[in-house]
């Protein structure tokens, strides 16, 4: 079993919608996975299950062959699952420093102590700066993050995601927004973080998808209608009919 | 050793000039307002713990203060009537951190499942339940009366019997520095960090690998604990408990000091206890309307600096650093917008003064004293004056305040490009 993730039969329903159905979707290690599917498929409640913000209505999910779906979305953290989110979501108030800072303090043993101090610590420092030079925002360290630019703070957000060293990284939309050199310095980040790491993606931008993903899932209407190589989901039929038929790629 | 006195030089700088204050307003008036001031900055910095640092807004604190008060009080009562072992007088504000603690535990496990608007009604329908109690609970609470104390109780050491006040001033002062002290260490560990991430996006503390609700319910019990060191200590000072501890009054006081001094400030709450004890001691006798002055007070802040005293300060601090010359432009726009802000304040008291006097004294007389002057209430020149003032302050306001926020998006502009250029 060499699965990072696996979903059994996940369903999830808001009232009489049911918005994912019978899901099943095996996510190996140390792949870059990406998700696709048109609006509304379901993509971003499908993140919000697995990350333990929703709780599934049946089915059963497991990080690492640990199954997950019962536990608080700090608990999956701890487990090695970290995501970041469709809309930017950062401390804006502290500074890019300690953004980052308090994305290590967990994996680091210091939990909720009140007797030790973060300011003089220097594996914490050491650490810290080695992500922030991962994300190329070592020059910005100590501005508020809410001051950064838009492509800044997704950097950010990426640098919160990986630091607390989990293994498997949940990106939702990373390069919404963007420009295209943004968008191209922004993947280059991602290939570049995901290296040893497993990634699950959800984008809306099919370059990026087909330059950056090993496999892909198109998921409609809460269910998965396909899951292959880059190269095959192009080829699909069924795919084309549901989604890319409708743009031009 | 040197740097430690660096790094230090600034509490130790005021802890010395709290420590001579007595020396030098020596009267039992001034005494007595020192102390209470000691005892009330330990209570806002804690009660900032909860608003301030972890976001928070609680309607019910004075709970686990007003509680410690009332466990403190039995204790000396005990020792007193030698029921209770003894107990060094030193060392109370130990047993109302323990109250504190307990209490905030306790009720913090079960508010702190909620955040925002519900926290703040379960901790105002707590204050309310405990309130109820002190007057259902008579053998615990004693009703409306409360409770009396002496705290000379016990050895004497040294000949410190804590009976006169300048003792209990410097016991209050000792405690005051120490929990201050302890309250701001623990805002750099990383339950510290934590709490403000928790404030700040709840939502992405969780996925960091942090229980928000762990983070939430660990600061009520701190802070609750430390309330309830200053709840010792206020006990000993005036060697009563009574019911308005406990009360919803005294949980709006103390969000009042911690809100105008600047909660999102750690020295905020320490300058809204100083100023408000003060001008509650002594504005309270020379002015009928104290209480409604503090009300508007507190909108204005809330609707003009929700930063609070400090927060104004603070948000200066960026263009001081980048330069000097930059905060002097702003002085003069300031002072102007002060000075139209201040006439019109004038004529507002005035208007507030004769109307208060107009209620409460019998019609017949009309001379009524405001700002050391002699105005006739009853006649209608006084009334046109302050009205005219009123107008005035206005009328400059609408021509110095966007002059001062075009001075200050200049400044804060500078310091944009600045930042972007490092």
């Amino acid at each position: 079993m060499n699965n990072a993730l696996q979903l059994k039969n996940v369903s999830k329903s808001f009232g009489e919608a049911k918005i994912i159905k019978n899901l099943n979707l095996e996510i190996k290690k140390n792949e870059r996975h990406a998700i696709i599917g048109p609006n509304g498929a379901g993509k971003s409640t499908l993140f919000h299950l697995i990350s333990g913000h929703y709780k599934l209505t049946s089915g059963k999910i497991t990080l690492n062959n640990d199954e997950i779906n019962n536990l608080e979305p700090h608990e999956i953290n701890r487990k090695g699952l970290a995501r970041s989110f469709q809309v930017t979501n950062i401390f804006p108030k502290m500074s890019v420093y300690e953004n980052i800072r308090c994305g290590i303090l967990w994996s680091m043993g210091f939990k909720y102590s009140i007797v030790r101090l973060v300011n003089g610590d220097k594996k914490l420092n050491e650490k810290t700066y080695s992500i922030l030079e991962e994300i190329n925002l070592k020059h910005c360290a100590h501005i508020p993050a809410g001051l950064l630019s838009y492509a800044d703070q997704r950097a950010l957000e990426i640098g919160i995601t990986i630091a607390g060293g989990a293994d498997t990284l949940m990106l939702d939309e990373p390069t919404a927004g963007m420009s295209n050199s943004e968008t191209e310095r922004a993947v280059n980040l991602i290939k570049q973080i995901s290296e040893k790491r497993t990634l699950v993606v959800v984008e809306h931008d099919m370059g990026v998808v087909f330059d950056l993903a090993d496999r892909i899932s198109v998921l409609v209407y809460g269910e998965i209608i396909a899951t292959d190589t880059p190269k095959k989901i192009r080829e699909n039929k069924a795919v084309q009919e549901a989604y890319l038929g409708t743009e031009d790629h | 050793m040197i740097n430690f006195f660096k790094s230090f030089s600034t509490w130790i700088i005021i802890a010395v000039i709290a420590a001579i204050l007595p020396l030098i307003f020596d009267s039992s008036f001034s005494l007595t307002l020192l102390s209470k001031m000691g005892v009330l900055i330990i209570f806002t910095v804690a009660y900032n713990m909860l608003l301030g640092q972890g976001g928070m807004l609680s309607f019910g604190h004075a709970i686990y203060f007003g509680l410690a008060g009332y466990a403190s009080i039995h204790i000396l009562n005990g020792i007193g009537e030698e029921t209770l072992p003894y107990f060094p007088t030193v060392l109370f504000p130990f047993i109302g951190a323990i109250v504190g603690l307990f209490f905030g535990s306790l009720v913090g496990y079960v508010s702190t499942r909620r955040a925002g608007t519900a926290f703040a009604m379960i901790s105002l329908g707590f204050c309310e339940m405990v309130t109820a109690m002190t007057l259902i609970f008579v053998i615990f609470f004693n009703g409306e009366d409360g409770i009396q104390t002496d705290r000379m109780v016990g050895p004497e050491p040294f000949g410190i019997t804590f009976g006169p006040q300048i003792e209990i001033y410097y016991l209050i002062l000792f405690w005051c520095l120490v929990a201050v002290a302890l309250m701001y260490i623990i805002t750099k560990t990383p339950f510290g960090r934590m709490s403000n991430a928790v404030r700040d996006n709840p939502e992405r503390a969780a996925f960091i690998g942090y229980s928000v609700r762990r983070v939430r319910w660990q600061a009520f019990a701190l802070s609750s604990m430390f309330a309830g060191a200053a709840g010792s200590l206020h006990a000993l000072n005036y060697e009563h408990i009574g019911f308005e501890s406990v009360s919803v009054v005294q949980s709006g006081a103390v969000l009042f000091m911690a809100f105008i001094g600047g909660a999102g400030h750690f020295l905020g709450p320490i300058v809204g206890a100083i100023g408000l004890t003060y001008l509650d001691s002594t504005l309270a006798d020379v002015t009928e309307a104290w209480l409604l002055y503090l009300g508007l007070t507190f909108s204005g802040i809330v609707m003009f600096a929700p930063g609070g005293l400090a927060g104004l300060i603070v948000m200066h601090g960026p263009i001081a650093r980048t330069d000097k010359k930059l905060l002097i432009s702003l002085i003069k726009p300031y002072c102007l917008a002060i000075s139209s802000v201040i006439t019109g304040l004038i004529g507002l008291i005035g208007i507030i003064e004769m109307l208060y006097f107009r209620s409460l004294i019998s019609k017949g007389e009309g001379e009524v004293v405001i700002f050391w002057t002699e105005f006739n209430a009853n006649g209608i020149m006084s009334w046109l004056i302050f009205i005219a003032l009123i107008l005035v302050g206005i009328f400059l306001s609408k021509k110095t305040f966007p002059l001062a926020k075009e001075s200050w998006d200049h400044a804060i502009s500078v310091v944009k490009t600045e930042i972007s250029n490092e």
